[in-house]
């Protein structure tokens, strides 16, 4: 039977990480309410490691200097503690990471897929202040220079894409799977990407590139 | 056009011997989007730019009371906005002003900080609101009804039939849900030139909107489109926000990039009209169809709404269809992929589908009785073949709605028209060291323009699509037609052939001299440049490239009669099957698999093809199981503008597909977006009934109306 798939997947929230969501609640649905009218608005952050100690949870406000790990390099970008991971890569990063692409900014679509230390996470429920210490993989890290991972180069091969705006969130969510177990099965592709919506319809495409990868990967 | 002189026009050559186009090719920007590095609109990023966000209307109809702008206008970041409109509005969502800031949240602080008082006027958000007798009027034209047949006939036709059915289907609005919302980047700070970024379907359509929007000359505003998310309809013109960005940009003397929200996008950016239909129709007791009324009424908002004619493509002897839009103070319906032929196709397919229970003929039978066109009883021989009908238990009468597994097929039709028109040019440049390019202004939605226009010139050449660069999405290169209605193949793909055989040929009058011998026995073959009799030494493209003048050479061609005649056509068939399981006890339906049979004339990239296919089911998946705008009567206020509560299908729906190209149509080019996505939602729908019994007149087919079918709630 079908499930719904518009709910996030909450293997995708880190438990101990302050998420977006999370935040948002705890502030009183700033975004709903319509009550803070400046950029000065604080958040209560933990450390970058990730302590569960209340002595060791930050207080920040304003802009603040954070260093990120995005796709093995150290960058120091301004943000305002409430910046999104996407806000952060989209318009903080210099140059702007764009290739993480914006669409619902609430955890709906998975267009802003990118890998931390590892697992599949939305960067629009992510706040970049969370972010710090963790490696942080973005599509612009797939390839090694001009060479291609075997799944995106299946996407090329199998026409994985259309208009190509959903593209590399998917490429995002099914990597950490086929990295964590190459011989995915049809079901087990569906359910990696089970939280991406791709509008010009190219799923057959992307589960037959994503089973040609993962054999390619290791996978039987 | 009849006395239009005698042109040398090309021909695409046998199909056998074509060894670029009619193959699978991986897309020529397919690198650049699977690596981030295709740049959308929303991805432009320009030195001083701000962003901008919309207010939009709260309500479907207020009058102003008070807009004030100065405290926004204080926020830390925001650098200025505009009034969009200021007395009235009479549609929920309409905008009223726009901020633009530093950062896209600083422009949302902005944003609520603007102070709107309004009066709630009175509105009318759905059929039986807009249809009581004290209404209040959303416009001052009164609906018009049109009609077409003779109703009196028609009703007599009706009487006097062996086998009569008298329902009411419905369809919801449906969005668009491009991935990229509308939106622009007006890169201009004063002066007398700017660059617009649009997602458009339309790269010459905007350009001119937005110098007049700026006070430019038309000449000095330059229009880019290099990728875009999505538009299936959408995304014509510069739109209420891209005026928007312009008057933000104008304001404040720096380049400013509006997106919409994803709210905004559900609100304000267009949808595919609901539509109702009280269908009678009716059948001889050997099915053959006699008589058809339609009563419609289309729900477009502000707008007029779409449906097509009735009885879509079958024939009935008498039919008569009368049609009102019921205007709503809601955002107006816009084009959306196959304008107005899913919402008609689905009442026709349903009703024709019960009579044939009715008759106690199979459904496929019936089809067949009354389509014309024999090329749609070759297709949906096909695909009942494929998806296995003729092993089938029950075709005459529905499952057992008491059985574990209940399975069923249904069917439907495709057609459209596409074709092509004028106002295409191509340019095609070979340089001296032997690099190609074909540049013509032309816009790629994902549906593979920007391949194609590569791979018909790798054709004519002899080259493999990697030789080829094609530049396209500016208003600096050749003009070109907007993308609607599955046209762009029609007029880029002759075009872009005819420039690249003009090439040809004057390559070939450059290198006759060389070889000694005429020009037409100068062949281009893998690679090479050789004599067709096989007399003369054979050379290397870049061999014979590098005789060329230092300037290389270049030819333009462009769209024309003649050139439509021998390389397009006209019309599109096709037939989808559609196989379920129905849980008969939570009412929830899984679609197993899905045929299409479709023709295209000459299919440029095959695989395209099929993926377009695969869409155009995909979204009508979409449409028979989840997607539905939600409006509530009282408040007047949408609740799904979201995609958490508005369902798009996605991984875990997807059945397993298949698509099969019609490679016994040897036409030229058509355009083939439309029609792939007008019969999957009835194929379902019927399949449902197939299945179980649970004839569902109302889309989505959610687990409710399924279990209300079939008498288990009420």
């Amino acid at each position: 039977m079908t499930q719904r798939t518009d709910e996030p997947d909450p293997a995708r929230e880190d438990a101990n990480a302050l998420s977006r969501r999370r935040f948002l609640k705890g502030a009183g649905e700033v975004a709903a309410g319509g009550v803070i009218a400046s950029g000065l608005i604080g958040a209560t952050a933990r450390t970058a490691a990730g302590s569960a100690s209340a002595a060791e949870v930050e207080t920040l406000a304003g802009e603040v200097d954070i260093e990120l790990t995005i796709n093995g390099a150290k960058q120091t970008l301004k943000v305002e503690p409430r910046t999104t991971l996407l806000s952060a890569l989209r318009n903080h990063c210099s140059p702007t990471l764009t290739g993480t692409k914006l669409v619902c900014d609430r955890g709906n679509c998975g267009a802003c897929t990118v890998i931390v230390d590892g697992s599949p996470r939305y960067a629009c429920l992510q706040l970049a202040v969370d972010l710090r210490g963790k490696e942080i993989r973005t599509i612009e890290g797939l390839a090694t220079g001009d060479e291609l991972t075997p799944l995106q180069d299946e996407f090329c091969k199998q026409d994985a894409l259309m208009c190509g705006f959903c593209t590399p969130g998917f490429l995002m969510s099914i990597t950490a799977a086929l990295e964590k177990k190459p011989n995915c099965s049809l079901e087990e592709v569906k359910q990696s990407c089970a939280g991406n919506v791709c509008r010009c319809g190219t799923y057959p495409h992307i589960f037959t590139a994503a089973l040609a990868a993962g054999k390619r990967m290791g996978g039987r | 056009m009849q006395d239009e002189p005698k042109t040398d026009v090309p021909t695409w050559p046998k199909r056998a011997d074509l060894k670029v186009l009619n193959h699978d090719l991986v897309r020529v920007d397919a690198r650049e989007k699977v690596t981030g590095k295709a740049r959308y609109t929303h991805d432009i990023r320009v030195a001083g730019m701000v962003y901008a966000r919309l207010l939009l209307a709260p309500v479907p109809a207020l009058s102003i009371k008070k807009l004030d702008l100065s405290a926004a206008l204080k926020v830390h970041g925001v650098v200025g906005a505009v009034v969009l409109e200021g007395k009235r509005t009479r549609w929920l969502g309409e905008p009223i002003a726009a901020i633009a800031a530093t950062t896209p949240e600083r422009a949302e602080d902005g944003l609520r900080a603007i102070v709107l008082e309004y009066e709630t006027e009175g509105f009318v958000v759905d059929e039986a609101q807009a249809l009581a007798p004290d209404a209040p009027k959303v416009h001052a034209k009164e609906a018009k009804v049109t009609t077409d047949g003779d109703r009196a006939k028609a009703d007599a036709a009706c009487a006097a039939a062996a086998h009569v059915i008298d329902e009411i289907y419905s369809v919801p609005v449906q969005h668009h849900a491009c991935l990229e919302t509308h939106g622009v980047v007006v890169d201009y700070e004063g002066g007398e030139e700017a660059t617009v970024y649009c997602s458009t379907q339309a790269t010459f359509s905007f350009a001119g909107d937005a110098a007049e929007e700026l006070g430019l000359k038309a000449n000095r505003v330059t229009g880019i489109v290099e990728h875009m998310g999505g538009g299936f309809g959408s995304k014509f013109g510069l739109g209420a926000e891209g005026m928007a960005a312009c008057r933000l940009s104008k304001a404040v003397k720096r380049p400013v990039h509006l997106m919409m929200t994803r709210r905004d996008e559900f609100l304000a950016a267009g949808n595919r009209s609901g539509g109702k239909v009280r269908l009678k129709l009716a059948a001889s007791a050997d099915g053959k169809l006699v008589g058809m009324t339609a009563e419609r009424k289309k729900f477009g908002g502000v707008g007029d709404g779409s449906m097509t004619k009735l009885p879509f493509v079958y024939s009935v002897e008498e039919a008569f269809s009368s049609t009102v839009p019921v205007y709503t103070n809601l955002d107006s319906n816009r084009a959306m992929r196959a304008p107005g032929y899913p919402q008609g196709a689905f009442a026709m397919e349903s009703a024709l589908d019960e009579l044939a229970y009715k008759v106690g003929v199979d459904p496929l039978a019936m089809r067949i009785t009354n389509l014309k066109d024999a090329v749609w009883h070759r297709h949906l021989k096909r695909v009942a073949q494929e998806i296995g009908w003729d092993a089938h238990p029950h075709k005459t009468k529905p499952g057992d709605p008491n059985a574990t597994d209940c399975i069923g097929i249904g069917f439907g039709i495709a057609r459209w028209g596409g074709g092509g028109g004028e106002g295409t040019e191509v340019e095609v440049r070979i340089e001296k060291d032997g690099s190609v390019t074909a540049s013509v202004g032309t816009q790629d939605l994902g549906t593979g323009t920007r391949t194609y226009v590569a791979a018909i010139t790798a054709e004519e050449f002899g080259l493999k699509l990697a030789d080829v660069t094609a530049r396209i999405g500016s208003t600096k290169l050749g003009r070109a037609t907007g993308s609607g209605g599955s046209t762009t193949t029609g007029s880029l793909a002759p075009a872009v052939k005819v420039a690249a055989y003009n090439a040809a040929k004057a390559l070939r009058a450059k290198l006759a001299p060389v070889f000694g011998v005429a020009a037409a026995r100068i062949e281009f073959k893998d690679g090479q440049v050789r004599d067709s009799q096989g007399e003369k030494p054979v050379i290397t493209w870049k061999q014979a490239c590098g005789m060329l003048p230092a300037e290389g050479l270049s030819a333009t061609g462009e769209w024309s009669r003649a050139a439509n005649k021998s390389l397009a056509a006209t019309g599109v068939h096709g037939a989808q099957a559609a196989k379920v399981r129905v849980d008969t006890r939570t009412g929830r339906v899984q679609v197993l698999e899905m045929i299409a049979m479709q023709d295209c004339g000459l299919p440029l990239n095959r695989i395209s093809v099929v993926s377009q296919t695969n869409g155009g089911m995909i979204q009508a998946l979409s449409y028979a199981l989840h997607e539905e705008r939600l409006i509530d009567s009282e408040l007047g206020i949408m609740l799904n503008p979201s995609f958490e509560s508005y369902k798009v299908s996605g991984s875990l729906e997807m059945p397993m597909m298949r698509t099969i190209i019609d490679d016994e149509d040897e036409r030229g080019v058509i355009g083939v977006a439309e029609a792939t996505c007008i019969p999957g939602h009835s194929a379902i729908a019927n399949a449902v009934f197939n299945a179980c019994g649970a004839r569902v007149r109302d889309l989505p087919l959610t687990p409710d109306k399924i279990l209300a079918a079939l008498g288990k709630v009420v």
